[in-house]
Order: C-alpha cells, then structure tokens, then sequence
C-alpha cells in the first residue's frame, strides 16, 4: 500500500510541476485585478493633450496633473462589479479626464473634449471642419462614416465628425 | 499481470483524488472578497434541496445587485433565482441558460442586456480582468458541455491558442502555484464553502449617493454585433423550445450608460419577435428609487432598500403579464421560503451594523 501511495504521490507531482511549464493566460492567481496589470510609461512622442499649460499624456500618474488643474468642476467614481479601486472622471469645463487605478495609485486612462473651449496642440476643436482635421492629422484616419481614428504607441486618439463638423475630440490609453 | 493492474488501477485513483483535494484547497474561495464568485455555483445545490423556480434571472451585476427574490416571494408569492455573475457576458449567459434548461423549466427567463455591449471575449479588458471575471462565472459551474462550450466561447483567440480551455475544465493547472497565497479561508472552506447571496442577490447595504450625473463618450458606432444577435437569437429559440417566456430588461443602473441607440435597437428586436422588454432605466419614478438613499455606489448598483423596491414593482408586472401563480398558498414551499426570508433578515441586520459600523468610524 505504501508503494502504491508513493508512486501515485509522485505521478501527482510529476503532473502538478508539468503545469508549470505551460503559458498562462494572464499573469494573476487571484481573482483581484485591475483592468491594466503592468505600469506603462507614457510615450511623449503619442498623441497627448494640453490643457492651461498642463500636459496630460495617457497612462501618466494622475496626482500631479489633477494638482496643476486645480479643483475639477464635477467628479464621479465607478467600481468595477468585482475588483478593488475605481475608475475616476474629472469634469474641468470643456474636457473630461478618467483614471484608472493600479498598485492603489491612479494613472490617465482618457481626455475627452466637449465644447470649443479648448483645442488639441494640433490645432483642432470641437466645431472644427474635416478639412481642418486633415490639415492637423492627415485623412488616413477617416473611418469611411464618422470617426478619424489616429493610433500612436501609447495612446488613440478619435474625432467623431458630424455632417462635416467635429463634435467629439477622445484621447484613450492603448491597452493590450 | 492482474495484480499490476489493480496496484496501477489503485495508484491512479489515489493520485486522481489526491489532485481533486489539492485544486479543490488552491482554488480561490471568495468567501470574504469578491463574493460574487460563489453566486454561479449556489444555484445547484437550492436547486436539488429546494426545487425548480418560476422565474430565473440571467446577467451580469445588474441583476444579483438590483433584484431581490425574496421581496418576489413575500410580495408575491414568486419563486426565483438569479443566476448573474460579474461582467456575465452574452456567451456565458447563452450556456448557463441552456445549464438551467437541463435542470428545470421556468415559466420566465429574465435576461438583463447590458452584455450585448460586448462582442468579442477580447473587448471585454485586459487579459487579467477577463480571465478572472470568465473564472468567477465558469470555475463554479458543474461539469457539461455547456460548461465545455461556454470555456470555448470565452476564450480569445490567443488563448485558444494557448489552449487555455484546459485550465478552466481542470483549474489546478491554472492555481497550481498559489500556494504561497493560501490563507486561512483556503483552508476553512477547504470542501464547503457557505451562502454568500439569497437566491443568487448580493445583499448591500451601504448608502453612497448619486452625486453628478455619470458620463461616457460617445462611441464611434453603436450598432451591436452580429455575434451579439446571434447569441440573443439562441437564447429565444432556446426559450421556445421549452415554452418559456424570455423578457428582457435593461435594469436602472445608470452606469454603465445605456445610449438610446441600444435601447432602439432592443426595441425593435423585441417587437419583431413579440417579446417584452422593460427598460427600467425609463421607470424610476413609478419604482421610487431615490439615488440620494438606494444605491451604495452612486447610483451603479442599487443597496438593498433599492432592490427591494425594484423588485415589488417587477413582480407586479410579471404577475400582470404573465400570471405567474401565487406559491404561498403551498404549505411546504412556504417552509422553505420561511427560512430563506430569516436569512434574509438576518443576512441585512448583520450588514446594516456593520455598514452602522463603518459609518460611525469615518
């Protein structure tokens, strides 16, 4: 009997550690994760947006950019139905900024434009003509309907167009 | 040779059950965090002690946070339960679906369509999210081809290439190495873990107010998927294949949003194939949910005082649609929903003094 509990404690072992070997779907053990697991530097050369002086570049810590925006005119959070941290919108009169957070510290995850009140570096605002669009972008980005769809290393960046008029100017962080 | 066999016979089977006993101590418990991986797998065992159900809910967080079949039952004598789980997505819900067909037929199958915002298991998150949120829905469900099929439809293509499938339909080959994040849970609920929701709702009890509205940008195209369609497709003709009544519903969470564009397109889905469809986003006042008292994240989810309002108001549409029978008149069924009520009361006396608690401490 002993031989026989040997033996099969060793084929479970042999078969637990062969396991090891193999490729894992994503990196966690536990069900607790964010929905960015790893910190990404942000790209300065990738679409990023300007604001009163204040550069905001996707998957940057957000600490020092809410600080040099002053204090935001809305705000709202949002837990995801399962994980810990939230998702945070920042409302600063022409533009929404959202977080995400990772490792209990928050991170740019998007800038959306809505009103004319602000441009992107590029020149391009809310109101703004395709042809301005083209201009600032190129027309490679034209999606055939109603989006120019710009991606750079870190960040996206999409213009909704409306009978020829921008209506939504979006900075996302590239997630993989 | 026979007795090679039967010693060769005997150490695999101790080596099978000694696995079972390790994946069984290495699965996480989700006993005390992220309890919303034990809704899937409480179903079966009220299912064999308890009986079948006239209604069951199939979704994400929008239905284990915002119904409560216990109010069904006191309000109006329904039999329910919710078979949600967290970000459940249109895939899953087809498959545990089609899980409960093999159980028992209800007269209602509620399905919450949020989830047709998603058409690819890529679209759902990052990696990390979507295979811990796919593990807290499949991992809990009992062995079937729906389980088999719903791995295989929830899995990228990168990770079907990886045949990841196998760590869902063995997780040990998946937790193997969490052995150094065993805690005393692990251990306790080793081989049985306890009742974290009543009926499949996730109790809360907390109060955190809507503030300002939330906001979303708009989106390039909002048109749903053809896989989307295709998935809702089935789980009609799954539903009139068992002569239940599929209704769907947009429950009145207010993030995330619910664009008109979707809600058009439902709607005409619905009247297309004559089936009822309630947006409740478009009923809160006749529910009387007030987001200064009845939601404990700021008007996402709804706490318990507004799930239990939530819930009176549907069963009465459910009574007025589609008469669905008045159980309590049936002595041993109201036994067994005596005690589920009790630990219901007792379950929100608990968490209200120790949201109280909490409160106080701030």
């Amino acid at each position: 009997m002993k031989k026989i509990l040997a033996l099969a404690l060793a084929l479970t072992m042999v078969l637990t550690l062969a396991a090891c070997g193999g490729d894992k779907p994503a990196e966690t053990t536990a069900p607790k994760a964010p929905s960015i697991v790893s910190p990404v530097t942000p790209d300065p050369a990738a679409f990023g947006y300007n604001v009163r002086g204040v550069d905001i570049e996707m998957h940057a810590e957000a600490a020092p950019i809410l600080e040099a925006l002053g204090e935001p005119v809305s705000y709202t959070e949002e837990a995801s139905c399962a994980f810990d941290g939230l998702d945070k919108t920042y409302y600063f009169g022409g533009f929404y900024l959202q977080t995400y957070p990772l490792n209990g510290v928050d991170y740019v995850y998007s800038v959306w434009l809505v009103d004319d009140s602000s441009t992107t570096p590029e020149g391009v605002y809310i109101g703004a003509s395709q042809a301005e669009v083209e201009a600032a972008y190129g027309a490679e980005g034209f999606n055939g309907s109603n989006a120019y769809i710009y991606t750079s290393s870190t960040a996206t960046l999409t213009i909704l167009v409306e009978n020829g008029v921008v209506t939504s100017i979006q900075y996302d962080a590239v997630v993989k | 040779m026979k007795k090679n066999f039967l010693k060769l016979t005997a150490a695999l089977a101790v080596c099978l059950v000694v696995l079972w006993l390790l994946q069984m101590l290495l699965m996480p418990k989700y006993m005390t965090e992220s309890k919303e991986g034990n809704l899937i797998a409480e179903y079966y065992d009220d299912f064999e002690e308890h009986g079948p159900h006239d209604v069951i809910f199939i979704g994400d967080c929008e239905v284990y946070e915002n119904f409560s079949p216990i109010t069904l039952w006191e309000e109006y004598g329904i039999t329910s339960y919710i078979r949600g789980s967290a970000q459940q997505l249109i895939w899953q819900s087809y498959y545990l679906m089609e899980e409960t067909f093999e159980y028992e037929t209800p007269k209602v199958m509620v399905f919450n369509v949020l989830s047709m915002k998603y058409d690819t298991p890529a679209s759902t998150g990052a990696a990390a999210q979507r295979e811990a949120y796919n593990r807290m829905t499949i991992d809990p469900m009992r062995w079937s081809m729906s389980k088999w099929n719903c791995i295989q439809a929830s899995m990228t293509d990168m990770e079907r290439e990886k045949e990841a499938e196998w760590m869902y339909l063995f997780p040990i080959l998946r937790y193997h190495d969490r052995w150094s994040d065993l805690s005393a849970e692990d251990f306790k609920y080793w081989f049985k873990r306890g009742d974290v929701a009543d009926n499949g709702y996730l109790m809360q009890t907390g109060v955190k107010p809507l503030v300002h509205d939330h906001v979303e940008k708009p989106l390039v195209d909002y048109s749903f998927a053809d896989s989307c369609w295709e998935y809702l497709d089935r789980m009609r003709e799954l539903c009139e294949k068992h002569g239940t009544e599929l209704v769907l519903i947009k429950a009145p969470s207010l993030s995330p949003v619910w664009w008109d564009q979707w809600d058009a397109q439902i709607e005409e889905y619905a009247e297309k194939y004559d089936l009822v469809y309630w947006n409740f986003l478009e009923h809160q006042e006749e529910i009387g949910i007030d987001w200064n008292t009845d939601t404990y994240d700021t008007g996402l989810h709804l706490n318990v005082y507004g799930a239990e309002k939530m819930s009176r108001y549907f069963g009465q549409l459910l009574v007025d649609t589609f008469d669905l029978p008045d159980r309590r008149s049936d002595a041993e069924l109201s036994a067994v929903w005596a005690d589920k009520v009790a630990v219901y009361n007792e379950r929100k006396a608990k968490l209200e003094a120790e949201t109280a608690s909490a409160t106080e401490g701030e």
